[in-house]
Parts: C-alpha cells; sequence; structure tokens
C-alpha cells in the first residue's frame, strides 16, 4: 500500500485525490480478488487496477490533467506543508511532471519511481513493451525539456533528438 | 561494434537497465565515447532520483485511517476469507517496504489480535502443538504409517470416521502432500467444553505441522486470521459448526500455503466418510522415519 500511494501521489499530486485514487483501486483490487493469479506479482496487478482507477478518474474528472495557474498555486501550498526537498526543485519537477501527458507520465513514473521492468510496465499498461520504451524515451525528453524551461506549450513537449 | 547513433529509446532503455548484457555493454562504450549524449543520460539520471527524492517521502508517511479499514473490512471475508486475508497483508506489505512503525500499526489496529492468548482454543492448537510435535514413540494416537498401503487405508477411513464422530462436525484427512506434507495420523483431544482433534502432518525433513479441529460454539464465525506466539504460528479461521487452525514453525508463507490448501479442501464439496487420503491412488511408499 505504501507504493500505491507513492504511485498515486506521482500521478495527481494532491495527497487527498491521491488516496481517493488509492482507495479505489483497494476497493476494485479486494472485488477482483479472485481474478488474481497467485504466480502475478501482486504490486503489478495492484498498479493496474491503480492505472485503470487513474484513467477512469481522467473521464470523470480533469483535474487530474489541467495544470492552471491556481492549480499551481494551491499546489505550492501543499508541497510548502511538505518538508523535505527544496522547495524550486519540487515545484519544478511536480509542474513538469504535470505537464506530461499521461501516455507519458505512467510509464515514465512505473519505471523511475517503481522501478518496474519494462515487461512488467507493459502489463500494468496494457501496451506493448517497445511502445512502453518508446514512451519512456519520449517522457524523459519532455520532462528535461520542460526543466530547461524550453517547453512553453505543454503540447508541443514532444522534442525529439535530431542526429 | 554500433558505431551508428542509437535511438534515444536505446539509451532511455539503458538507463533502465533493460536489454541484453550485449546491448547494454555496446551502449555503455557508445556512451564513453560520446560525452555530449552521456551527459544527456546523466541528466535522465538525475530526473529520475529526483522524483525519488521528490516521491519516496510518500511510503513513510502514515497510513489513513480510511484506507487501513478498507482493506480491514476486505479481510473480513466473505467467501474465502484465506484468500482475502492474504491480499489484504499483500497489500501492506507489497514491495517489502513496511517499517517497522507500519508493521505496529498492522498488529495494533488491523489485528490487534495477533498473540495467542492463553485461555483461547488457538491457544489450546498451539499448546497441543509443542506438546506432541517433538514426541519420537507416539506422536499420535491413531497411526495411518504403520503397515503396507491397505492397511494404512483402512487406517485413514477409521481415524476419519472416529474424529467425525466424537467431533460431530465432518473431518476430513485433509492432503497436503502438494506442499511436501505426509499425514502422519491423528488424536483426540479435550478442548475447553469437549473434545477436539489434532492431525499431524510431516515433511521430508521431519518438520511437522498439525491441524487442530473443533466444533465452535454456534453461531461463532471467525474470518481468516493469523497468529503468532514465539516460533509457532497458526492461521485459522472458524464457520458455523467448523473451526480449524493450522500451526507450525514455519515462515508465515509456507504457513499460509498449507492453511490455504486445507482450506479449499474444506470447502470443497466431498463425499462424506470419504477421507481426503484415501482418495487418490496409493502413493510410492513413502519414507518416514516414524517409530
Amino acid at each position: 500500500m505504501p507504493r500505491l500511494r507513492r504511485y498515486a501521489r506521482s500521478l495527481v499530486f494532491d495527497t487527498a485525490v491521491a488516496d481517493d485514487l488509492v482507495q479505489t483501486a483497494l476497493e476494485r483490487a479486494l472485488q477482483r480478488w479472485r481474478q488474481f493469479e497467485p504466480q502475478r506479482e501482486l504490486l503489478v496487478w495492484l498498479l493496474a487496477i491503480a492505472h485503470h482507477a487513474f484513467l477512469d478518474g481522467l473521464r470523470r474528472d480533469a483535474r487530474f490533467t489541467v495544470v492552471d495557474p491556481q492549480e499551481a498555486s494551491d499546489r505550492q501550498d501543499a508541497l510548502a506543508a511538505d518538508p523535505g526537498v527544496d522547495m524550486p526543485l519540487r515545484l519544478d519537477l511536480v509542474a513538469a511532471l504535470g505537464r506530461l501527458s499521461p501516455e507519458q507520465r505512467e510509464p515514465l513514473l512505473l519505471v523511475t519511481l517503481e522501478q518496474l521492468s519494462y515487461a512488467e510496465c507493459a502489463e500494468v499498461l496494457g501496451i506493448p513493451i517497445g511502445t512502453v520504451m518508446s514512451r519512456v524515451s519520449r517522457a524523459r525528453v519532455a520532462l528535461r525539456a520542460a526543466l530547461d524551461g524550453r517547453a512553453r506549450n505543454p503540447q508541443a513537449t514532444v522534442l525529439r533528438r535530431v542526429v | 561494434m554500433n558505431s551508428t547513433h542509437p535511438h534515444d529509446d536505446e539509451l532511455s532503455a539503458w538507463l533502465d537497465g533493460q536489454g541484453s548484457a550485449e546491448q547494454r555493454a555496446q551502449l555503455h562504450a557508445w556512451l564513453l565515447e560520446h560525452p555530449e549524449q552521456a551527459a544527456q543520460v546523466r541528466l535522465w539520471a538525475a530526473d529520475r532520483d529526483a522524483l525519488r527524492a521528490r516521491f519516496d517521502p510518500v511510503l513513510h508517511e502514515p497510513l489513513p485511517e480510511a484506507l487501513l479499514a478498507t482493506v480491514r473490512e476486505g479481510g473480513r471475508a466473505r467467501t474465502w476469507p484465506w484468500a482475502q486475508a492474504a491480499m489484504a497483508a499483500g497489500l501492506l506489505v507489497a514491495g517489502g517496504l513496511l517499517g517497522a512503525g507500519l508493521t505496529w500499526q498492522w498488529q495494533g489496529q488491523v489485528n490487534a489480535v495477533q498473540a495467542i492468548a492463553p485461555g483461547t482454543w488457538t491457544h489450546r492448537a498451539a499448546v497441543a502443538h509443542a506438546v506432541y510435535t517433538p514426541e519420537v514413540k507416539h506422536p499420535v494416537e491413531v497411526s495411518v504409517v504403520e503397515g503396507n498401503a491397505a492397511e494404512q487405508r483402512a487406517q485413514e477411513q477409521h481415524l476419519a470416521r472416529w474424529l467425525t464422530k466424537r467431533l460431530d462436525m465432518p473431518v476430513r484427512l485433509f492432503d497436503l502432500r502438494a506442499q511436501g506434507f505426509e499425514l502422519v495420523g491423528g488424536r483426540l483431544l479435550p478442548d475447553a467444553a469437549g473434545p477436539s482433534a489434532q492431525l499431524m502432518y510431516q515433511d521430508g525433513s521431519g518438520q511437522r505441522v498439525t491441524v487442530y479441529l473443533r466444533k465452535p460454539e454456534a453461531g461463532t464465525r471467525t474470518a481468516f486470521r493469523f497468529q503468532r506466539d514465539g516460533e509457532v504460528g497458526l492461521f485459522y479461521w472458524a464457520e458455523d459448526g467448523y473451526g480449524c487452525a493450522l500451526v507450525g514453525n514455519l515462515p508465515r508463507e509456507r504457513l499460509l500455503a498449507l492453511a490455504e490448501a486445507v482450506y479449499r479442501q474444506v470447502e470443497s464439496a466431498i463425499v462424506p466418510g470419504a477421507p481426503a487420503a484415501s482418495v487418490p491412488a496409493p502413493q510410492p511408499a513413502p519414507i518416514k522415519p516414524m517409530s
């Protein structure tokens, strides 16, 4: 459950919204435990349920994705209550993460934060491993671009390297 | 060595430890010769570390009561308590990142009766386990490992019928061979207000586990639970007319696997009076250092 909470927090940032997501995922998991095959990794299964709950939330509620200035200031307040890492880094990082599309954010977080293999990540998200690979890579490029302040338009953050 | 510029995807995968050893070695060598791209990968690594630094503290936050309650309620099962209890436990320990504080919470809030309390029937089950499992000469009252195969089958049937009659509940001789345990036999025991029974199983290394059976008080219903007292752990549950505990000095996961097998066999519909151990074809003579 701590890892589920961490993943949810990294997806939606706000503690209360994230815990709602965890709550939904837990309830679904407990309802559907019959579908759980013991040979599967429990965490992967739970993350997959959380992923679907997240997507449902996106469809239902735009607050998961839209990063507007008001929200950024709310977020700043929330972060201020969170001691630890230095403020600018956290703000930048969360803001940059918020600019990634969910399609990029999820695989990046699963691979970096949760340290899943690409195969596990593919299983969680229900996409091919090759797609995981390209999405993680694009997410990295986009995140870096956002942190470098190069991406003003969130929709234009996918910068391909030209070689 | 491949001198063409690797795709970002490949460098990113390299950073994540993906790909074959050969691919990884090639990319590593390539990065050593291309400092600009290596710097880019280092930035990615820095972003990764920053993400972890930002979100890892969530792991150490106390769990909100609402979430604990969800797991707790889910753990109080309806039809297959063992699975939900196991899952509830799994939810709390997923990834093995459980701190001591959380363990305490789990024990304190989710499962207040972790220790085996004296005077309870699970305590009697644990004591019976401790008393009889070290026994060399007379570990059981009715042995099912003496004589030839036919005699053993006869003893199994006798044991099941006898205990069923005395406990006034259907007693099956559980088949735990898939988990590596062979039935040794069983005995009748005094419980608080009536009889109980103990079935003993042993694996190839001589490790023994026992199943304690009793008819619970009317209306008793206890979801699948785990208790531990020192080295002895037990999984137990009680339903209308049927109380069962699996006791052993084994890691929790192994006990769970055994308890799960017992639970499944209790639940599965069987022909009354046909003990489980007598249903499969006779096995090749088991090696049992029994006296």
